[in-house]
């Protein structure tokens, strides 16, 4: 049974520079945005508690079930020794190697159900948010209510879902088409959302800050374009966030390339998406249908898009790599005041908006093509190519830029 | 017993041989060659079957191999190109489902069908055409389920199809109609095939041969099989509501009907929680049987690994919601799940423990199979413990649909079935086709399909806790992290690893080629084995067995051949293979009729699929389906199991119908 040792080299050479690679790799050190070990609020926190010690003790029976095995295999190899005892066995070796598992499990079991108690409460809550998924994107809504500091009018936003700090959120998450589910790792474990039904999911952040995100219920072609980001901020900030999300509409300035722009936008895409105070020619306000193109029923609101970071699913930036990252790294106690300054046109990744109006399928994968929408009745899956020329593309983001 | 004894009995006849027909006249004739391609289309033999399952089976793994090989050449590089989003969903759907249904569960029979009859001293299966029908309705199926890669895309819904994203406005191709229809023709042949072994087992076992000394691995198929017949129905019933949503306006999921999409959830998991332990326990079976040969003593607390396995069977039932976690079920049903989760840890455990165990105090000797069933009991340690730390529910929440459950279920299934597979492939190879396979090339297929696939299947431990979902045809740079966890290393390590699994694989297939073109024979009991099956030539006679064994102990054959002195406990070597031959032959049975090969079995299967195309595409195909079906169901019905002489030739000297296989000198 001896192996030749060039056969061992040959197999130690690739784990070895592995190792090798690793070493060099772990010098510099910042864990993915989406780790599951990294709580950032009460509820992850409370997961990330419970978990560590199954871990641990899963680890430890590995080493000592390895170890055995290998104790066996160097131990009672075939040395030309004689057929050994033809033993069929202990039990009561065997009821004691059962009853040990048993007593490590009810050692887990015990906080499993106690911590899952404790993460379906709901009487505490001071703020809820509610979460519609559909293909594929989320909308936030806000409905009035004396929680979240007192919301008066209800808010309809998309990308991040914004929330105060250091308050217990519970999220009411559905869905309009098929099931999503709603995942923020640094701040508690998924639920899904299933259309018909609502269910509850608790959410608290202990600073502020942002969290990222991602669909994770297979929801058809563009489930990898399903993100979203969970933005904490301050409470004075959530209330000036608020206002202005609330704030009447500001029709650009007349002449202008944005006021061109309103034109281009009323006819292009407000038939679908919604410009809160937005109105035609006569003053009547224009009022989105997207249930008639859209199979799911809806299309993200853009009153406020410039206080977003991201948009199609919060796949794609607004900001440029410069801004994104001066957010993304601020500190808890500066991080507020620079999401509350929004896309700035200095910071506007025009490139990725103009991609996305250009042509919407090329840039994320969506059933937009007519010949594959007979079982939706012609209704689009997604935003379909709307083929418009490039001096219409300059008109409707500058209109866009100053949605705030 | 299958073996329908003829009204007058025709006495064998010293010298004879088996007699085929030298002509055929057509259907109306009974087709009767134990030659050429027709004794294999047309046999009802349990051993052809079982190769023929075998070979199918693994072909359908080499299928989902490359197909696993193009996702994870996919998700090489963040943003990569090599598949659309379309055809990745496409991709992992059709993975899943091929190494699920049509390789792991197929290559189960392929075993389960050669090795029953041998190893319960049987001559044939209870049903022998209803086995050779079930083949016939997998092979269909599962081709007629890769036909949709050429007829407008493969499913895209991922093998789990939920509800409502298998609707045809969220899914417009017909891969879910192929996906329903094609798992619903192969559910056919386990169903078949689990009644077929049942009443196998429980009637046509030796004489002496009480269940408790029964081989552990027909005590692990008995038990599949039972979970086999109970989940079967459920899936069934799911894919008709899901074939009729698609192609009758059924409203089953229509949430604005009123419908609520858990239904297909449940009735899903319902199935397909027993589906994990339909693939894994054979696999416990085979190392259960290949870790005493080597060595050298019996399975450790046999009656507790028959009851741990049994034990898995029954608490299979009560854990399929511990895949819907995140789904909002609730926190009492959680809770009552997530513990029932934790209590099938012990069972699990006993058999961990029961075969290390019977490595203790051996005299063990590192064969590849050895090799296998060892590399099986560490994979699949870690398969376990992962798995206990998912029935953590609130853990889970971070955890499912992750590459953390990728992980975990690979380990499982591939450290656990599928080196449970390749042990009893090296095992079994020498009775099943006469000749060894190389232990050198075996050797160089275990390591490195074991390094393999810790390369590719243990990062993704990492990317999962990291965050990394499943599904997502592409992953990007700035959700991957950096430093020592990042993904993207993971990710081009993981994808490295896949290709070299994919190389211990081709080994295996070098080794197949290569001892089938070496001319010397296998020794007839090369491992100095144990059970039945040994106690045989290789590659078996058609009847199996000259003298039906009359069974004593557990282990049989062992006993025939050593005895323990009484006052030292020493073991002795009281006789051997050539002996107990020998006096085998010495008694041979007088009598042996097997059941004659039917035409009707592959014709009923081939109406199937006929049926299944035409409900995706025209109905009057359908009908034609529908009608083969019919008249192959009356040909069957009214065909007797063994043919009439007329059907063979009379024999040259003018003597007697020459049907009888007996030649037994």
């Amino acid at each position: 049974m001896t192996t030749p040792r060039r056969n061992l080299r040959a197999r130690l050479a690739l784990p070895g520079g592995a190792v090798a690679a690793l070493t060099l790799l772990s010098s510099c050190a910042k864990d993915a945005p989406q780790d599951t070990w990294q709580p950032k609020g009460e509820n992850a926190r409370k997961i990330d508690d419970l978990q560590r010690l199954p871990f641990y003790l899963a680890g430890g029976v590995l080493v000592i079930v390895t170890a055995a095995v290998i104790y066996c295999v160097f131990k009672f190899r075939d040395r030309g020794q004689g057929i050994p005892k033809q033993t069929h066995g202990k039990p009561a070796l065997e009821i004691a190697l059962t009853v040990l598992p048993a007593i490590i499990l009810v050692i887990i079991g015990i906080p499993t159900v106690t911590t899952l108690l404790d993460l379906a409460k709901t009487s505490d809550t001071q703020c809820i948010i509610n979460v519609t998924g559909q293909q594929w994107w989320w909308e936030y809504d806000y409905p009035v209510q004396d929680g979240c500091g007192g919301v008066t009018e209800p808010i309809v936003t998309s990308g991040e879902i914004v929330f105060p700090a250091d308050t217990k959120v519970l999220l009411r998450i559905s869905s309009r088409d098929v099931i999503h589910s709603f995942w923020i790792p640094a701040l508690n474990g998924k639920r899904d959302a299933v259309p018909g039904r609502v269910h509850t999911l608790r959410m608290e952040a202990d600073q502020p800050g942002i969290y990222a995100g991602q669909c994770t219920e297979f929801c058809g072609l563009s489930h990898a374009y399903m993100r979203m980001d969970a933005v904490a901020l301050d409470a004075a900030s959530f209330e000036t966030w608020k206002a202005n999300q609330l704030e009447a509409y500001q029709a650009p300035e007349a002449g202008s390339m944005a006021d061109e722009g309103e034109s281009a936008y009323a006819a292009n895409c407000a038939s679908c998406h919604q410009v809160n105070g937005l109105a035609d020619a006569d003053g009547n306000p224009i009022i989105s249908r997207p249930d008639q193109r859209v199979y799911s029923g809806a299309a993200p609101n853009l009153t406020n898009l410039m206080t977003r970071t991201r948009f199609a699913g919060a796949s794609f930036d607004l900001l440029t790599d410069e801004c994104k990252r001066r957010l993304h790294d601020a500190s808890p106690s500066e991080f507020s005041a620079i999401y509350l300054e929004g896309v700035t046109p200095q910071c506007l990744n025009t490139v990725e908006l103009r991609e996305w109006i250009r042509n919407a399928p090329a840039k994320k994968p969506m059933y937009a093509n007519p010949e594959q929408l007979g079982p939706t009745d012609g209704k689009y899956r997604g935003m379909p190519n709307l083929g418009l020329a490039e001096d219409q593309l300059d008109l409707l983001v500058a209109y866009l830029t100053e949605r705030k | 017993m299958a073996i329908a004894e003829r009204p007058t009995p025709v006495l064998a006849r010293s010298g004879t041989a088996l007699v085929t027909p030298s002509s055929s006249l057509g259907v109306f004739r009974r087709p009767v060659s134990t030659t050429g391609w027709r004794s294999w289309v047309f046999t009802v033999d349990h051993k052809k079957l079982g190769i023929m399952y075998g070979v199918a089976a693994f072909t359908f793994f080499i299928i989902g191999g490359v197909e696993a090989l193009l996702i994870r050449l996919q998700l090489a590089a963040g943003e990569n190109k090599v598949l659309s989003a379309n055809a990745y969903n496409q991709m992992f759907t059709m993975h899943a489902t091929t190494m699920v249904f049509l390789f792991v569960m197929p290559m189960a029979a392929a075993f389960a069908n050669y090795l029953i009859p041998l190893q319960i001293g049987a001559r044939d299966v209870a049903f022998p055409r209803l086995n050779a029908f079930g083949f016939w309705c997998f092979l269909a199926g599962g081709v007629f389920l890769n036909t949709s890669w050429f007829l407008g895309g493969a499913a895209d819904s991922g093998w789990f199809a939920y509800a409502p994203n298998t609707g045809s406005a969220f899914s417009p191709s017909h891969g879910v109609d192929f996906w329903a229809l094609g798992l619903q023709i192969t559910g056919i042949a386990s169903l078949t095939g689990a009644i077929n072994l049942i009443v196998t087992i429980l009637n046509m076992r030796a004489p002496g041969m009480s269940l408790m000394k029964m081989p552990i691995f027909s005590w692990m198929i008995l038990v599949v099989q039972f979970l086999l017949l109970f989940a079967i129905p459920v899936i069934t019933v799911a894919l008709f509501l899901l074939t009729f949503q698609r192609n009758f306006g059924a409203t089953f999921f229509d949430v604005d009907k009123g419908a609520d999409p858990l239904l297909w959830q449940h009735l899903f998991w319902i199935f397909g929680h027993p589906e994990v332990y339909i693939l894994i326990l054979p696999s416990f079976g085979i190392v259960s049987e290949v870790l005493p040969v080597f060595s050298r003593k019996p399975l450790f607390g046999y009656k507790f690994v028959v009851f741990s396995g049994a034990a898995i069977g029954f608490l299979g039932w009560g854990v399929w919601a511990h895949h819907m976690f995140a789904s909002g079920l609730g926190p009492i049903s959680v809770a009552v799940f997530s513990v029932a989760t934790m209590a099938i840890a012990l069972p699990t455990g006993v058999k961990i423990v029961n075969w290390t165990m019977t490595l203790w105090g051996g005299k063990l000797k590192f064969t590849t199979a050895m090799l296998f069933a060892i590399g099986l009991i560490i994979e699949f340690t870690i398969g376990g413990l992962s798995g206990v730390t998912h029935s953590v529910s609130p853990s889970d929440t971070q955890q499912t649909d992750t590459y953390y459950i990728v992980a975990h279920f690979h380990y499982v299934l591939f450290g656990g079935a599928v080196f449970g597979l390749f042990a009893g492939f090296y095992y079994w190879w020498p009775k099943v086709f006469g000749k060894m396979l190389d232990e050198r090339l075996g050797r160089w297929n275990f390591w490195l399909m074991v390094f393999g696939m810790n390369l590719t299947f243990g990062p993704m431990h990492i990317l999962g806790l990291q965050g990394q979902p499943r599904r997502m045809f592409q992953w990007t740079d700035e959700r991957a992290g950096d430093g020592f966890f990042n993904g993207a290393f993971w990710n081009l390590v993981s994808t490295v690893g896949s290709f070299i699994l994919a190389l211990g694989i081709l080994m295996f297939i070098i080794n197949v080629v290569k001892t089938a073109r070496k001319a010397d024979l296998a020794p007839a009991d090369p491992w100095d084995a144990r059970s039945l099956e040994w106690m045989t030539t290789s590659p078996p006679k058609e009847h199996n067995f000259d003298a039906i064994p009359h069974v004593h102990a557990l282990d049989e054959f062992f006993h025939r051949k050593y005895e323990e002195d009484e006052e030292t406990g020493e073991i002795k070597a009281v006789s051997d293979y050539a002996t107990i031959m020998a006096e085998q032959e010495a008694h041979a049975d007088k009598h042996i009729h097997l059941p004659s090969p039917s035409y009707w079995p592959i014709v009923l299967a081939i109406g199937l699929p006929i049926i299944a195309y035409g409900i995706i595409f025209a109905h009057l195909l359908a009908v034609a389906g529908g009608v083969i079906v019919l008249l192959a169901s009356f040909g069957w019905s009214l065909e007797p199991s063994v043919a009439p002489d007329s059907d063979y030739d009379p024999p040259a000297d003018g003597g007697e119908s020459k049907k009888e296989l007996a030649n037994l000198g």
